[in-house]
């Protein structure tokens, strides 16, 4: 087991390192230089050189460095916790992360605590109540909520709850856009507008979850070992929630190790969308304007929570399944 | 999963080697198969049923999946309407007629879905947007089969340091925010062409139809048809082309139509965010990139159109690829 965590990180250390020196390389050589004021006659060219070095663009002398060695640079500025500074904000990308990433974790948490919640005990029914009007329902459902992509859920939420049903008493103050103002000190008021973008990014995970549930409930209790409990005497309820529920939850932990970067993806617009303060939003922000430190940090984030998230997933599914050795 | 032909020699236990001693030998000719065939059953008889072959099999079945028939005709109401339209519109979906901007649908039959902010042409705009976004959808999954296809097939055959690299790839590509990556590399590759986008989806996305591939290589490889082939002197091109391959097809198309409804839905994830195809052409992703204005001044209509499209040309396509998937392999259901 050791050794084998040991791997895996290792492995993961050196996923990262490729992937920064990927989307390193990706953002340098694209065109457009963070200074393109260089162009405006009435800048000098001093300000402008000033600006690339404190950028960490070019050195002390006014030399642009090359890309090996500026991406070597920014992985020892990395170790220290320091992921450049953003041309859109003028602060560091680090301070920028930290200020959002808590406003992140709380919409994704919801979303994800969602998800589960509604998924899973969907997905048990269904499978219990096979070809039931709800298990129809729910399949076909989770099948629209597969093609929907989170963006055009957004746009179609804010549309129904925000606008249609505006001069109706169903409207129940859901705002059109807008940040939450009173953050954790108004419960409320931040509920009121995390229900919007929670719902969409739950449904596709809901989807998922209710159909990944429902078919891997539907192979355990084809199994011989559910039969003998049923011979047995055993009751319905107890051989499906006790014996057959055990088993066939488990794949569901490797589930939300994938679930995670997927959710993040669809945050990416869909916090854009709802203007929620949240890295999501950060890098929605810097796509539009190429504000490229900025891009490349939540990458580095993204990259490194998924990575970790895959990991404590897989040890969670060892430490739950017993027959798994690693 | 793969259809495996059956070995050449039949009869249900006849060609068994130590069924007894006055039974056939391993080798046989057709020609003695049909000499030992039943008594009774004339030779010529055991052809005598109607012969359908695998393809032919599936599409019957596919015919009769009503939901999936039911997708396919929306799908080639779409096409035709994307192919055929935008030839006898012309440039109308550009042409900006100031003095109706933000016309209602469905009021005159000049503007039969409005106008826009510019006076352009909503319908006009909505079917040259199917265009590109069908456009995108197929080409880059011809992308994903050329190169995943091709890849995933060496890589099951040969296994070795291909194999390794193509499992590396996808654990990068999986770990790795998938929207942001195609952003940045299109960025990085000139910006905003279609044809970046294009590349960029195709270079990034085709691991999925390579693993499955190569998880069909690995399985047929190790088949008695293939080993016959190769005791028959088959060349490793010719097994891979004229054997495997047919037989690896069945999971691939499913894999690439599903592909197909994925990438529109990504590219339309792009052009929202300003990275697919600059605004005089219009797509549905840039056509929803003003949602907001649209929602505050309630032209709701320029939000739903696109949108829906969006929706309804996914849907379609997920029915369809599903439809295949059941004709194709009726035991997974």
């Amino acid at each position: 087991m050791t050794f084998y965590l040991v791997r895996r990180v290792a492995i993961g250390i050196f996923l990262l390192l490729l992937m920064s020196a990927i989307f390193f390389t990706l953002t340098r050589i694209t065109p457009g230089a963070p200074v393109s004021v260089g162009e405006n006659p009435r800048i000098h060219q001093d300000q402008v050189n000033r600006r690339l070095h404190s950028l960490g663009l070019t050195d002390a002398n006014g030399n642009p460095y090359s890309i090996p060695e500026s991406y070597v640079r920014y992985l020892g500025a990395l170790v220290h916790g320091n992921l450049g500074d953003s041309y859109q904000y003028n602060e560091p990308v680090t301070t920028l992360l930290m200020q959002r990433l808590p406003n992140s974790i709380l919409l994704l948490g919801a979303a994800l605590l969602v998800a589960l919640g509604i998924g899973i005990p969907l997905g048990i029914y269904a499978s219990t109540h096979q070809y039931s009007k709800i298990d129809m329902t729910t399949s076909i459902v989770s099948y629209i909520g597969v093609s929907i992509p989170s963006f055009v859920l957004g746009i179609y939420l804010l549309l129904i709850f925000a606008v249609f049903l505006k001069q109706s008493p169903l409207h129940w103050g859901f705002p059109l856009f807008g940040m939450h103002t009173g953050g954790v000190d108004d419960p409320l008021d931040l509920l009121i507008h995390m229900v919007l973008p929670v719902t969409s990014l739950a449904i596709l995970q809901i989807a998922i979850f209710s159909r990944f549930m429902r078919a891997s409930m539907l192979e355990v209790l084809h199994q011989d070992y559910i039969r003998t409990a049923r011979a047995k005497g055993l009751a319905v309820e107890r051989v499906n929630y006790k014996h057959a529920l055990r088993n066939a939850i488990l794949p569901i932990i490797t589930l939300v190790g994938i679930a995670i970067p997927q959710i993040v993806n669809g945050a990416i617009i869909t916090e854009g969308i709802f203007s929620w303060p949240g890295t999501g939003q950060l890098a929605f922000g810097a796509v539009v304007d190429r504000d490229y430190p900025v891009i490349l940090g939540v990458v580095m984030l993204v990259a490194a929570g998924t990575v970790l998230f895959n990991l404590i997933a897989d040890v969670l599914y060892a430490v739950a399944d017993p027959r798994i050795r690693y | 999963m793969a259809q495996v032909p059956p070995l050449p020699i039949g009869g249900a236990t006849g060609g068994l080697p130590g069924a007894g001693p006055g039974q056939l030998s391993v080798e046989t000719t057709v020609d003695q198969e049909r000499a030992i065939a039943q008594p009774g059953v004339k030779a010529d008889e055991l052809a005598g049923a109607p012969e359908l072959g695998f393809w032919k099999l599936a599409v019957i079945r596919f015919l009769h999946h009503r939901v999936a028939t039911g997708a396919l005709l929306i799908l080639g109401v779409i096409v035709v309407a994307a192919v055929v339209v935008p030839i006898i519109t012309g440039n109308l979906y550009s042409i900006q007629d100031y003095r109706h901007p933000y016309k209602a649908p469905f009021q005159s039959f000049q503007h039969l879905l409005g106008t826009d902010e510019l006076g352009q042409d909503e319908l006009a705009r909505l079917l040259r947007g199917a265009r590109v976004s069908l456009m995108v959808g197929i080409l880059a999954v011809v992308g994903y089969l050329i190169i995943g296809g091709g890849l995933g097939a060496l890589a099951g055959y040969y296994g070795g340091w291909l194999d390794n690299a193509l499992m590396r790839f996808t654990d990068i590509i999986i770990s790795m925010p998938f929207l942001l990556v195609v952003i940045a590399v299109t960025a990085a590759t000139g910006g905003v062409r279609l044809s970046t986008v294009i590349i960029v989806i195709a270079a990034t996305g085709w691991f999925e139809i390579g693993r499955l591939m190569r998880a069909q290589f690995l399985v047929l490889r190790e088949q008695e048809f293939v080993q016959a082939a190769r005791a028959l002197g088959a060349s490793n091109t010719r097994i891979i082309l004229r054997h495997i391959l047919p037989n690896a097809l069945a999971p691939i198309i499913v894999s690439a139509t599903l592909g197909v409804s994925g990438i529109i839905l990504l590219e339309a994830a792009l052009g929202f965010l300003g990275y697919s195809i600059p605004p005089p052409e219009p797509s549905w992703g840039n056509m929803l990139q003003n949602f907001e204005e649209y929602l505050l001044s309630d032209h709701t209509y320029l939000v739903i159109f696109p949108a829906t499209a969006l929706v309804i040309t996914a849907l379609a396509i997920n029915l369809v690829g599903d439809g295949i998937r059941d004709a194709l392999d009726p035991r997974q259901r």
